[in-house]
């Protein structure tokens, strides 16, 4: 304290001054402690991660030519999946729309085997089915989803295979149109249907998921599709990786009436960070992914959110970001915009597993199974990749007959 | 002295019918004691071909029409049975995988339908778990290897779904295997057997505990699976082709390796496999019964009738209701109770744990099938790297990537 007395109106000066520098300083250091503390006590469970995808691509589905736990390639390994303080993560078994009416089925299964195979080779990580096994466990827990109806070939019996093999959430659609639901996308043009864009075969589907217990995740669907589905299901259900549209117009971001819709449905809504969804621009950074945050908890309440980023299913993410394992730096900037650990204790995984235990509860109520294989008749001259096999003729024949006239009039 | 002859004539079709009878009262004591355990039926497949696998549609109490039902179950003292998912050949290259899936899922559904008949069963312990709450363990083979499409993921995830065996081939070629058709000369040899990539298939399933069913291979796959698998195998429905000389029954030198390998040859009843005929009776099947146990002994026999998945089936065994008669012929035949305990059930309770036990803890198999031996226009491509184009194609990947728009893909649509 010599040097301050020495110094007279200078030594004032620098005392201001480091007293500013401490005070900024412990505040930032205070609220990286505090992000850090409330994701100790509140591991993240993120809805939404590719890592299988990026496996599928560049290793084939050899596991065992993939370094799981440091590997600069992709945005998800386990040691930043354990500095990002994940503690649960549902992984995506997706497959490209170009298989659809070819082999999607069998790609789905590939991948749903190739995340097992992930999540029960390393001892950081364990494969969960429910919502109590993902509560209770002190790894980082597996979710298996499907992103894209595509993927279940227009078949209950294949849905409640998926099912059993571990799924617990279904994108009705991902980039392309299913027979029955609507895609935000309209790149592919088969199967469009006006004013129809959940038939009574996609009802069916989301009655089924909800019978089963499988979540309905509406990322990808179109708007119309989305509503309806609300409308329909009895269980609550969930947006896995989008936006606020308000904040970003893109056609894959979630608008204001649809999120009031949402909130009465008692789903949820994870948070995509993807850059061109969070800013629509290449170019952003954490801030803007936190005003999707502060939008949402002022349309809907933070209870009815929580966190799907996307990682390693899109490449541009933004600065601050860039990572599973920079998870951290968002919530301490919501501390920062005064969110109560409260609020992001739900945000970080409470709001998911009520939800989640929701739909399980539904699946209990449900007591009447008369799903007893609703199954299409396929005109296998208009689709070369199935095999019609015949149905006896007192057999009402369902919806696939429309399917095929459908993709006729789009092909022709 | 007529009338002596008259007495003498009663009395010996009266001692006749008592001791048939006893045979039948001693066949059914033995068959309460010890599980029947059939190889194969095809009822799943009649559900698909006459109700759609819609199960509301029909009542299994009732269904006349069909081997099977619950009433001639219980009468034929069948407590476990083998569930046939079959898909057509037809579907190899088209929509097997899902076609499979259904099937599967009609069996586990068959199983929710009726919980006090069936019991859904993965391993011998469910066998026998079943058989003491005197169900009908049931359990699910998958007959063809097209069912798989090539892929051990696709294996391993229907192992995950309850399936234990897994017919290499069903009656046509895959891109890993050739069928007894070729031992027939009506179809091309198109691997020797089975290919690099077949044997692939074969340790994955002694890896993961799958029971490799080799029904319907050529005499070459027969042999090869003998040579390398690393667990017992089975025949789920095949009878002996000395007996009747049929590409589907399994010559005496394969029986001996059987034997050697602790496997089974469950026993088909399809008049055709049986007597090389369209006609058949009891004793025509007990003959390779008799036949089998003398080649390589008792401890590789077992049942696999074939029951709704053929349509000739013998005199005296017209349903899933005669077993009972059958082991009645083959007490009357001196079989002794052991013998019979240990080809109704015990052979193949016994194989199914010796195949658990080599689960050993190896890697899966994560190799795929090289893209050459299998292309054909409804498969698609994505995450091999071997691709003739493949500058253009990565910066494709590149610029679609971000909105996860994928064209590699340029099969006809």
């Amino acid at each position: 304290m010599l040097i301050y007395k020495k110094a007279g109106i200078r030594g004032a000066w620098i005392r201001w001054f480091m007293c500013t520098l401490l005070s900024l300083l412990h505040g930032v250091i205070s609220e990286t402690s505090r992000a850090l503390d409330i994701m100790t006590k509140y591991p993240l469970i993120d809805g939404h991660n590719d890592l299988a995808l990026r496996l599928r691509m560049h290793h084939n589905n050899k596991l065992s030519t993939f370094n799981m736990y440091n590997n600069p390639k992709v945005a998800t390994d386990i040691s930043r999946l354990i500095a990002g303080h994940v503690g649960g993560q549902v992984f995506a078994a997706y497959v490209l729309c170009t298989a659809q009416d070819k082999d999607a089925v069998r790609l789905t299964l590939e991948q749903i085997d190739v995340i097992r195979r992930m999540c029960t080779e390393n001892p950081e990580m364990e494969l969960v089915t429910t919502a109590e096994g993902m509560k209770n466990s002190t790894k980082i827990a597996c979710l298996i989803s499907i992103e894209g109806g595509h993927s279940i070939d227009s078949s209950l019996a294949a849905l409640r295979m998926f099912y059993q093999l571990g799924v617990r959430s279904m994108a009705l659609t991902h980039n392309c149109n299913t027979p029955w639901a609507e895609s935000s996308s309209s790149y592919y043009t088969y199967y469009q249907q006006k004013n129809n864009s959940l038939t009574e075969f996609g009802k069916a589907v989301v009655n089924e998921m909800n019978r089963l217990g499988m979540l309905v995740d509406l990322s990808h669907s179109s708007w119309e599709t989305a509503r309806a589905v609300l409308k329909h299901s009895t269980a609550p259900v969930i947006f896995t990786h989008s936006a606020a549209y308000a904040i970003c117009n893109n056609i894959r971001n979630v608008p204001d009436d649809q999120l009031l819709l949402l909130k009465e449905n008692g789903g949820l809504i994870m948070v995509n960070f993807y850059s061109s969804f969070v800013a629509c621009s290449n170019n952003t950074n954490m801030s803007v992914v936190a005003d999707h945050f502060d939008h949402l908890k002022r349309v809907i309440g933070a209870e009815s959110i929580g966190i799907g980023a996307d990682f390693d299913g899109a490449i541009g993410f933004p600065k601050g970001l860039e990572d599973v394992s920079k998870y951290p730096a968002l919530i301490e900037e919501l501390i920062s915009r005064n969110w109560t650990e409260e609020e992001l204790a739900g945000v970080l995984r409470l709001n998911f597993l009520r939800v989640f235990q929701k739909v399980e509860k539904v699946r209990k109520l449900i007591l009447v199974s008369n799903q007893s294989g609703i199954n299409c008749k396929l005109n296998c001259n208009l689709f070369p990749c199935t095999l019609d096999i015949e149905p006896p003729s007192h057999l009402a024949l369902c919806e696939r007959k429309q399917v095929s006239e459908l993709r006729l009039r789009s092909v022709s | 002295m007529d009338w002596v002859k008259t007495v003498y004539l009663v009395l010996w079709a009266f001692t006749y019918n008592s001791v048939a009878d006893d045979f039948k009262e001693q066949a059914l004591k033995l068959m309460a004691d010890t599980p029947l355990i059939d190889g194969h039926n095809d009822l799943p497949w009649q559900m698909r071909s006459l109700f759609n696998n819609q199960l509301n549609m029909v009542d299994l109490n009732k269904l006349n029409t069909t081997h099977t039902n619950i009433p001639k179950i219980k009468e034929g003292r069948l407590s476990a049975q083998f569930w046939a998912a079959y898909v057509p050949c037809d579907t190899q290259y088209k929509d097997a995988v899902r076609q499979t899936l259904e099937q599967i899922d009609v069996i586990h559904r068959m199983c929710h339908e009726y919980p006090e008949v069936f019991k859904f069963a993965a391993s011998s312990q469910d066998i026998l778990d079943a058989f003491e709450q005197n169900k009908t363990a049931s359990l699910i083979g998958v007959e063809g290897g097209h069912s798989i499409d090539s892929s051990l993921g696709t294996l391993r995830t229907m192992y995950q779904l309850g399936v234990r065996y897994l017919t290499i081939t069903h009656s046509c070629n895959t891109p890993w295997a050739d069928n007894w058709l070729v031992d027939t000369g009506s179809e091309p040899e198109m691997h020797g057997g089975l290919s690099e990539f077949g044997k692939q298939v074969i340790w994955e399933m002694n890896r993961i505990g799958m029971l490799i069913d080799l029904s319907h291979v050529s005499e070459k796959v027969m042999n090869q699976v003998l040579d390398i698998s690393k667990a017992p195998i089975i025949f789920s429905h095949s009878s002996a082709y000395s007996v009747c000389n049929h590409k589907r029954n399994v010559p005496d030198d394969v029986l001996m390796r059987v034997k050697e390998k602790r496997g089974i040859v469950m026993v088909n009843f399809y008049n055709d496999y049986v007597t090389c005929s369209p006609t058949a009776n009891i004793s025509d099947v007990a003959d390779h019964f008799d036949h089998i146990k003398k080649v390589a002994g008792s401890s590789i026999i077992g049942f696999g009738g074939d029951y709704d998945g053929v349509t000739r089936v013998p005199e005296g065994l017209g349903d899933v209701s005669k077993y009972p008669d059958l082991v009645a012929e083959l007490l009357r035949r001196k079989w002794s109770e052991d013998e019979i305990r240990d080809a109704l059930g015990r052979n193949l309770l016994r194989v199914f744990s010796e195949v658990r036990d080599h689960l050993n803890g190896t890697k899966p198999d994560d190799i795929p099938i090289p893209l050459k031996e299998v292309q054909n226009p409804c498969r698609t491509d994505f995450g091999y790297q071997d691709k003739s184009s493949s500058t253009s194609y990565h910066s494709l990947l590149y610029h679609s990537f971000k909105l996860k728009l994928f064209h590699v893909c340029s099969c006809l649509l």
